[in-house]
């Protein structure tokens, strides 16, 4: 039976979904506003999105962005992957802790910490600072989503390959790497989206030199936005709804993937 | 040849030492030293004074009701976050969690994780234009005649609030919904066959199961809200300081860095003895519990 009860919860959760939605709206409404200077609506137009093609400064900046997330995936994942298979299980388990500190602290703790050792060896900020940096985040998220999946594996598999007459590395690219392949890819996914997202350890650690999207879009909030900011900010929508529905659809298949 | 045997010896013993130490070398290298860094450099009276120059001149400076309130209002605010989150985050991960079917379930938890995975600034400047003084709100609120002059909402500190509120709900609602979703349905319908009225079931069965995740979600909201530097800089304008802006003013800005280190150090322990007295505050419900039962 029914109540009238039994309708608040829906309502509850539609009221924070129309919460969660309605600035995202907003934003991509105004994206097509014909009008630059005010919020009122003015006619339909594509002309932001022209400008923003047109803009050197903002593919300029996503080069950048794109370079430093993929360098700190990378990183993070080599170093991430190595230690938990080669480290002995557990001194791993041991110091699994010591990865969780870059998660315990506020970013700008750590942020401050960087620019403070950067600037003790009078390390020139830019790009491989912000690698340096991202990578450091990246392990935080790396190392215990990979070691989970790794102690979740069969020993028997792995026991089998030393028995089968294979080296350690040989184990290592052609036993372990393959398990471990979905939890690489989505610590790998996240690692890649919280650099590009990145803005605090970005805004200490970058210097004058090199410019990433967040740094360019704060850039522009603060001198008074453009409506060029809103296509851009549709076009990263579109593009992170898609990563989201791709995450999801591995997500889906991993757990629909026999035990 | 006997140099290449002798390395090749070496790693084969030393391996797992050799491969685990970059990852362990980078964590500490850009982690903890400079935490020491940051420590040693609060007691330094000028940015190049000698290494045994050391004083508490900075930490003197920082005895001042104006540092004490950024501190409170930054840890009040984060705070408010936090409780208003959980309050809000609670009964939508209860029906993500439980109460609804499978499809809609995957449908919601996209709708939810896709502002999550939505560059952060850009979440942060679409309520720009909701709340401006020619935003949406006060377009709409003139058109229906309740207002006559536009409000200014930008710039205040409920603006902010509701800004931190909106960015971290989804910070909140994830592990609570990981933790929910663990409960066993047969264990809520044997409480309610026992005899239990929905209130004593949630309240006694539901919440404990699902402590765990109120804590996550608890250090997840106030850790970062606590020493947040960009919202404060796009919706708070400058009317206050907070942690966070502080920070950023005494490194990026006035570049005085043995008072911002200090600062950041006094600002970290208040952050450390909050999640502390949180974890203590957690415990007590349980012992007071465990005390009933006895």
């Amino acid at each position: 039976m029914r109540t009238a009860s039994s309708y608040i919860m829906p309502i509850a959760v539609a009221a924070f979904y129309l919460f969660l939605y309605i600035p995202i709206f907003v934003l991509i409404v105004f994206s097509f506003n014909d009008n630059a200077f005010t919020y009122s609506w003015l006619g339909f137009t594509t002309e932001w999105y022209s400008d923003l093609f047109a803009s050197t400064e903002v593919w300029h900046a996503l080069k950048n962005s794109l370079l430093i997330a993929i360098s700190s995936v990378a990183l993070s994942l080599t170093l991430g992957s190595v230690l938990v298979f080669f480290g002995s299980r557990a001194a791993v388990k041991r110091l699994l802790l010591l990865f969780y500190g870059s998660l315990a602290m506020p970013e700008i703790v750590l942020a401050v910490g960087l620019l403070s050792l950067f600037s003790f060896f009078a390390v020139p900020l830019g790009a491989i600072t912000l690698i340096v940096g991202h990578t450091l985040l990246g392990l935080g998220y790396v190392v215990p989503i990979v070691h989970a999946r790794f102690i979740e594996l069969d020993v028997s598999l792995i026991e089998a390959s030393y028995d089968l007459g294979a080296t350690k590395r040989q184990t290592f690219f052609s036993v372990v790497l393959p398990l471990l392949a979905p939890a690489l890819v989505a610590a790998g996914l996240l690692v890649f989206i919280i650099s590009l997202d990145d803005f605090i350890i970005s805004f200490f650690c970058a210097g004058a030199s090199v410019q990433t999207l967040p740094l360019y879009i704060f850039a522009v909030i603060r001198t008074g936005a453009s409506p060029m900011i809103n296509a851009l900010s549709t076009l990263m929508l579109l593009v992170s709804s898609f990563l989201v529905l791709l995450f999801s659809f591995l997500h889906i298949h991993k757990s629909r993937m026999p035990k | 040849m006997k140099i290449k045997e002798k390395i090749k010896n070496f790693i084969a013993e030393n391996g797992s030492f050799i491969f685990s130490a970059p990852a362990v070398l980078w964590q500490v290298l850009f982690l903890y030293v400079p935490f020491f860094l940051v420590l040693y450099s609060s007691f330094k009276r000028v940015a190049d004074s000698s290494l045994h120059d050391l004083t508490f001149e900075h930490y003197a400076t920082l005895l001042n009701s104006a540092y004490f309130y950024i501190i409170a209002r930054s840890a009040l605010i984060a705070l408010g976050v936090t409780i208003l989150s959980l309050l809000c985050a609670y009964p939508v991960a209860y029906f993500l969690a439980l109460k609804v079917n499978r499809r809609w379930k995957n449908v919601l938890l996209f709708l939810l994780t896709l502002p999550f995975w939505t560059n952060f600034l850009i979440q942060i400047y679409s309520w720009v234009f909701v709340l401006d003084y020619n935003g949406l709100i006060n377009m709409a609120l003139l058109k229906i005649g309740i207002i006559s002059e536009p409000l200014h909402m930008v710039n205040s500190t409920y603006a902010l609030f509701l800004v931190m509120l909106y960015y971290y709900l989804p910070f909140m609602i994830m592990p609570l919904y990981s933790i929910l979703e663990k409960i066993q349905h047969d264990v809520l319908e044997a409480s309610m066959d026992l005899g239990a009225t929905h209130w004593q079931t949630f309240r006694r069965i539901t919440i404990p199961l699902s402590m765990s995740g109120i804590k996550t979600g608890v250090f997840l909201v106030f850790v970062p809200a606590f020493g947040e530097f960009a919202i404060p800089a796009i919706i708070g304008g400058s009317k206050y300081m907070y942690v966070g802006s502080l920070v950023s003013h005494y490194f990026l800005v006035a570049r005085d860095n043995q008072l911002g280190s200090a600062f950041t150090m006094v600002s970290g322990l208040v952050l450390i003895t909050c999640a502390l007295l949180f974890n203590w505050l957690c415990a007590v419900p349980a012992q007071v519990a465990q005390k009933e039962v006895e």
